[in-house]
């Protein structure tokens, strides 16, 4: 008679532990899925989001996002998406026509789910649409590399909760003490990396593209020079001319490149000025070690340190 | 002077190289009428190179050089082969689809391996400038022995030869292809193999001789095409591009002067420069006419480089809104440029600005984009405004002149006049 007992016992378990199995992929597919275009956004997002959402970067990491070419799977991502969070100031234009494509009104331009992360950013070396020869950059609306001031993110996590808030009211607190936790963690982070570039403040350095005067004006580095004047144009003889005299004429023992732009230009330069080349990340994951958003200064810090010695 | 002179002496003697051999591989290339091989050959090395990247080694390592050289290899073989294919289907057809295929797949490789994205875009456009010693010293010797060798054995690599003579023709030409794309790009390969080659046969039939003018036209045109790049700040891979262009168009224009009925030639060259001088003319008198606020080129471009001619038909107050508008845009745009100066060099120097005046400073800048995008309307609108009033007569003259420039024996109507 103990048998059947045994029985039902075994198929109660059974079946909780089928129920439990259910509710857990129920809880799962809960997870809010939300498109970034790219790397940066998605480590900040994930910060805020925490365990509640499954964010994607459109963009690879070590992809230039100002040239990426969207697949059909990114018409996908975005169709199933809740919230996209972008860059703006015209960095990933191409993000438009994907929208577009993908018809999802929730994320569209007025829909709840769409994050321009440049909301509320004070936006540097603003030029009208033709002004400005020999800054590298074609952006009427600043440079739109602000996301490399870590101050910034306080900004960029404060839209983002906003965002998420009116998604899933339900969790704002959740999304509220993560970003918190986050932004304790950042400032920590922020005072170290300001101790320890201290000894660099004002050292002119040039670099291949304008990527960095975000960077440059949170920790007081002087870049004094690009190597690409328009992007996409290859430099000019006087122009390069030019940026080795800089170069020599102000001791610039620096040249900064990211993976994804022309080894041989930049060697080319430093070479003729006896620089050393620096491979900094502008984007999370663009270096192996750069694994997330705090990750991603702590490797520039150390190579810029590194090369500075 | 020294200086420009040592900063362009190794892209110039780069150049001398490139146009060495390639105004040889042009002239065979030419006569076997493969015009676009050397884009499939560079494309299937840049694909071995994007395999080696994917396959975890680095970019300039032997092992990514060896990939791109046995792709180059295989394609060798499969080029040889077209030739036998190629008596149905033309052989440039399938050396398309070679150059379209290997292009393609190299694109797909690419999401498996990013850094081919930086090598791809370094094969199209190269870039000539920072080649220096070290090139040299790497493609003299190959570039030497590989001339040797055509030159010994230029009796079975020159016309129809047998299967594995076309395959030595293709591998050597790969291995070329390979190192000048690397360091040149493939825009500039093209034109060191096609123009100075087709310059050489155009004006002489001896292939020494055909040699001879294909090197000195190329050696001429680089030269001219790096001072230019250097005295007009121009990139300077698609400048030489261009003069080559230009070098091959004056040799076209040449050509019936030096090998032809000079008068004959003279007569169709002033009449064809008469015709386009007519057409340029009456359509800017159609498109005046029809949509005087759409662009007007002819007429920009005259006003741009005499800004006085705006005189002629702008009324005074016309004139004077146009001046203050473009002194009103000029002022902000150097207010914003200046703020934007004073917050570069406040990134290092003195105190640093606090968020809230950088925010300020973002502001301001905005403004002054706003205000100078408004004065930049206010001047076209009174251009467009003055351009429509003026529509038809100035449209009429334009037409008049179109007809005085047309190619039309104007004396001989009028003699034949009735009466």
């Amino acid at each position: 008679m103990a048998l059947p007992g045994c029985r039902t016992m075994a198929l109660r378990g059974a079946l909780i532990a089928a129920w439990l199995a259910l509710a857990s992929s129920g809880f799962a597919q809960e997870r809010i899925q939300i498109v970034t275009t790219t790397t940066a956004l998605r480590s900040l997002t994930e910060a805020v989001g925490g365990e509640r959402i499954t964010a994607v970067s459109l963009v690879p990491p070590t992809m230039d996002a100002e040239e990426y070419q969207p697949k059909p799977q990114d018409v996908l991502r975005l169709k199933q998406a809740r919230m996209l969070v972008r860059v703006g100031l015209d960095y990933d234009l191409w993000a438009d026509r994907l929208l577009a494509q993908a018809g999802n009104r929730t994320i569209g331009r007025s829909g709840p789910g769409y994050v321009d992360a440049s909301y509320g950013i004070a936006a540097l070396e603003l030029r009208g649409m033709s002004v400005g020869p020999g800054d590298g950059h074609a952006h009427g609306s600043g440079n739109p590399h602000y996301w490399l001031d870590p101050k910034n993110a306080e900004v960029i996590t404060a839209t983002i909760l906003e965002a998420l808030t009116r998604i899933d009211p339900a969790n704002a607190a959740v999304y509220e003490s993560n970003r918190a936790a986050f932004l304790a963690r950042l400032s920590a982070k922020l005072a170290e990396w300001e101790a320890r570039l201290a000894p660099l403040k004002g050292m002119p350095i040039v670099a291949y593209h304008n990527s960095w005067p975000y960077f440059a004006r949170r920790f007081r580095l002087d870049f004094v020079g690009f190597i690409e004047v328009k992007p996409g144009v290859p430099p000019s003889p006087a122009h390069l001319a030019g940026i080795v005299r800089t170069m020599k004429a102000r001791n610039v023992r620096i040249v900064v490149r990211e993976p994804h732009e022309p080894q041989r230009d930049v060697a080319f330069v430093a070479g003729k000025a006896g620089a050393a080349v620096v491979t900094l990340a502008a984007s999370v994951g663009a270096l192996p070690q750069a694994t997330d958003y705090i990750a991603l200064f702590d490797t520039n810090v150390a190579a810029l340190l590194a090369a500075a010695r | 002077m020294i200086e420009t002179i040592a900063f362009l002496l190794p892209p110039f003697l780069v150049a001398v190289c490139l146009v060495g051999i390639h105004a040889w591989f042009g002239i065979q290339v030419l006569a076997r009428k493969v015009i676009f091989v050397d884009l499939a050959l560079a494309q299937i090395a840049a694909l071995g190179a994007t395999a080696a990247f994917m396959l975890g080694h680095p970019a300039q390592s032997a092992a990514t050089y060896g990939y791109s050289l046995a792709f180059t290899l295989l394609a060798a073989v499969l080029l040889a082969f077209t030739r036998a294919w190629g008596t149905r289907v033309p052989q440039e057809a399938l050396i398309g689809v070679i150059y379209v295929v290997s292009a393609a797949a190299a694109i797909l490789l690419i999401d498996q391996a990013p850094q081919g994205a930086e090598h791809l875009k370094q094969v199209l456009t190269g870039n000539i400038l920072t080649s220096g010693w070290n090139d040299l010293a790497l493609i003299v010797p190959l570039y030497l022995a590989i001339g040797l060798l055509h030159w010994l054995w230029r009796g079975r690599l020159t016309g129809a030869g047998s299967l594995a003579w076309d395959f030595v023709f293709y591998a050597t030409f790969g291995v070329v292809v390979t190192s000048s794309v690397a360091i040149a790009g493939v825009l500039l390969v093209f034109s060191f193999l096609i123009i100075p080659a087709a310059i050489g046969v155009m004006f002489a039939d001896a292939l020494g001789k055909q040699l001879a003018i294909g090197w000195i036209a190329g050696i001429l045109t680089s030269a001219a095409a790096l001072a230019a790049s250097f005295a007009f700040d121009l990139p300077t891979g698609a400048a030489m591009v261009c003069a080559f262009g230009v070098s091959l168009a004056v040799a076209g224009m040449l050509y019936p002067f030096l090998r032809g009925d000079r008068r004959k030639a003279l007569r169709v060259m002033l009449a064809s420069t008469r015709g386009i001088i007519a057409a340029v003319l009456a359509g800017s008198a159609l498109q005046l006419a029809a949509a005087p606020r759409a662009d007007q080129p002819l007429i920009d471009l005259a006003e741009y480089a005499m800004p006085a001619l705006r005189s002629l038909y702008f009324t005074s107050s016309e004139q004077a809104a146009f001046a203050d508008a473009g002194a009103y845009a000029e002022r902000y745009r150097r207010e914003a440029e200046e703020l934007n100066e004073r917050e570069r060099r406040n990134r290092t120097e003195g105190e640093t600005l606090d968020d809230f005046s950088v925010a300020r400073i973002s502001s301001f800048l905005k403004s002054y984009g706003e205000m100078r995008k408004g004065e930049q309307f206010v001047m076209e609108e009174v251009r467009a405004r003055a351009r429509g009033r003026v529509r038809w007569g100035a449209g009429l003259g334009l037409a008049l002149m179109a007809l005085l420039f047309a190619p039309v024996p104007w004396r001989r109507v009028w003699m034949r006049r009735p009466g």
